[in-house]
């Protein structure tokens, strides 16, 4: 019995290990510091992309698929995917340079220190991470300022909440998340000065009952409008807002047709062009290792009201969600982010 | 009201986890341990959300689940009762191929980058459904016949010594057969009841867990299957505690997220003396005699 109990355990741990990295589509791994084994790009364009969690997520990672795919059709290039996080990185980014990819993104700033490390190796290839500090000659990192679209997202919150509560449920809680809710508080804050904003993370990905029940929850102690940062389980969230007659933004991709109906507006990545731009560059050869900002005055960020309940929304609340939106764009107008 | 509201949501949000213990309770008592609940909860729930979106009726989804469950309970037939594999393996496989198989399947019909889906949920009643009221009744039946049945007797002597129940002229293999029927008849109506009674939705890997969770709750619950319910139902609330205390207070909330499984140890520390496994729990020796 106490054996069973044991293996169990261990078998245990290794499903949620597993679980949580997908564990689905892995590229063949090879582990190995050679540079000397990398293969000549072998005429083909080619781009990976590692995600930190699966891609069918309709959010995070969805949204960089939907890049990739963007590169494969505007540059025909050869693309493949896999999600890698924890010790996997390395391993992943190793085998796609030793394939000869002439671009492997990494999504998420926990992949721009592997980067660095693994760049060093392999100078024909070029690793992008999204968001993350370190630069080299053939690596950098490209940051969505999602903060920009959590702010407007957050003064309209403030503008449409009546109970002068409004809540923000997140999935793990890392610095991303945090900081776009941050950005969120901000907004709401700047609208209405003692608007009382939860903060609140189910640290789980793709658990919906977790996700539906924290939003309950923020709805009982008096919340009336809820953004995420969810991913998969975002139905849970727009579900429980459903129930209790209140409204949501979405967040990500444009959620504004949810089947819910309670979508009000949603705070976008755009990130095909972005995605495209730099495939093109790192094709070129002009690409440089930098650091870069991407946000609502390059198009790759926006504010999308629901054209459905765009009606409910007070004409003059409107009118200023479109003047602080061209602010923002003229950077008269700066969100905050937080460094990570 | 509002107090009968919060019974209402906690045995909802209990069920999905109750009904899988509940289920995984009888698969134990037969000497059988299915690690592969997870994996059945998952298939149950994504069969689920198809059946319900394909014919818009969500009891059909639930068929659906119940089915997948019931699939999987066959192949557990075979490969743990007649093929003997270690059940410990078989189970982690099993458990495996499901996360594969239902993403993938997903992947497939919802597209690379996926859906938020909203299949039709099942219709409540002042907060509660027929598979809650259902769970209630299933429970005690069960009870009544694993402790006081002649099959029941015959089931508990598989668990303990199958030597025994063989040499009463009894088929442990059908017996075995049975339990792991049933369960995986709870473990597809678990995840049938996580997706489209709870999400009305569906996400890879949305089990999270509940179903190893569950297997832990019938040791918590002492192999009876009144108290694995009761087991299911005390984590619950803490669960629920841990959302509407989570942001109150500035203990970190990951403290929150694991205040159910500190619960459960606690629990088991003081009553662990009392549980009394089933003797051949998990062994795949063929017994002599």
């Amino acid at each position: 019995m106490k054996n069973t109990v044991m293996t169990f355990l261990v078998s245990a741990l290794a499903f949620c290990v597993i679980g949580c990295t997908g564990g689905t589509d892995a590229a063949p791994k090879t582990a190995s510091n050679q540079p000397a084994d990398q293969k000549p790009a072998s005429g083909g364009f080619k781009v990976a992309l590692i995600t930190p969690g699966p891609v069918s997520d309709s959010g995070w990672n969805a949204l960089a698929y939907d890049g990739l795919m963007a590169i494969q059709k505007g540059l025909g290039a050869e693309v493949k995917n896999d999600d890698a996080t924890g010790t996997k990185i390395k391993d992943s980014m190793r085998s796609y340079a030793q394939d000869g990819y002439n671009l492997v993104i990494g999504h998420g700033f926990e992949y721009n220190d592997p980067e660095a490390e693994v760049a060093a190796n392999f100078p024909k290839t070029v690793f992008v991470s999204s968001s993350g500090g370190k630069t080299g000659a053939n690596f950098g990192a490209f940051r969505f300022a999602l903060e920009q679209g959590f702010y407007l997202a957050g003064a309209l919150a403030a503008e449409m909440s009546k109970t002068g509560k409004i809540a923000m449920i997140g999935g793990p809680k890392v610095p991303s998340i945090e900081s776009t809710f941050n950005a969120f508080r901000a907004g709401a804050m700047a609208e209405k000065k003692g608007i009382q904003v939860f903060e609140e993370f189910t640290g789980k990905d793709s658990d919906i009952q977790a996700a539906k029940q924290l939003t309950e929850a923020q709805l009982a102690k008096g919340a009336d409008v809820v953004i995420h940062q969810a991913n998969a389980a975002a139905q849970g969230v727009f579900d429980a807002c459903k129930e209790k007659n209140v409204w949501a933004l979405g967040a990500n991709l444009n959620q504004n047709d949810n089947a819910s109906g309670v979508v009000i507006a949603s705070a976008v990545i755009v990130a095909q062009p972005a995605f495209l731009e730099l495939a093109k560059a790192v094709k070129a050869g002009t690409y440089k290792g930098e650091i870069t900002t991407v946000g609502m005055d390059k198009g790759a960020i926006d504010f999308i009201v629901n054209p459905k309940l765009q009606a409910k929304i007070p004409a003059d609340v409107l009118k200023k969600l479109e003047d602080m939106k061209a602010k923002i764009k003229s950077g008269a107008l700066s969100v905050p982010m937080d460094k990570f | 009201m509002a107090t009968w509201d919060s019974v209402a949501s906690l045995l909802r949000y209990s069920s999905p986890v109750a009904l899988a213990a509940v289920g995984e309770t009888v698969v134990e008592v037969s000497g059988i341990i299915n690690i592969g609940l997870e994996g059945m909860m998952l298939a149950g729930a994504y069969a689920a959300v198809v059946g319900s979106l394909q014919t818009g009726n969500p009891w059909i989804g639930v068929l659906y689940g119940v089915g997948a469950g019931i699939a999987f309970a066959l192949v557990n037939c075979l490969v743990l009762v007649y093929l003997r594999v270690d059940q410990v393996l078989a189970g982690t496989a099993m458990n495996l191929l499901s996360l594969g198989l239902t993403s993938t399947l997903f992947r497939a019909r919802f597209g690379q980058s996926g859906q938020l889906i909203s299949a039709p949920e099942i219709s409540r009643f002042a907060g509660v459904d027929v598979i809650i009221i259902g769970l209630a009744v299933l429970v005690l039946g069960l009870h009544f016949l694993i402790r006081r049945s002649g099959w029941g007797l015959a089931l508990r002597a598989c668990g303990e010594y199958p030597s025994a129940a063989r040499a009463s002229g009894y088929s442990v293999e059908m017996l075995r057969c049975s339990a792991l029927l049933i369960g995986g008849l709870f473990g597809g109506l678990a995840g049938a009841y996580l997706s489209i009674g709870i999400a009305g939705s569906f996400a890879e890997n949305m089990t999270s867990g509940r179903g190893f969770v569950a297997i832990a709750l019938v040791t918590f619950g002492r192999w009876r299957t009144p108290w694995v319910l009761a087991a299911a139902l005390l984590i619950g609330y803490a669960e629920s505690l841990q959302y509407s205390l989570q942001g109150t207070s500035s203990i970190p909330y990951q403290f929150f997220l694991a205040l159910p499984y500190l619960i459960a140890l606690a629990v088991l520390v003081f009553v662990g003396k009392g549980a009394i496994a089933p003797e051949s729990l998990g062994n795949t020796e063929l017994e002599v005699g």
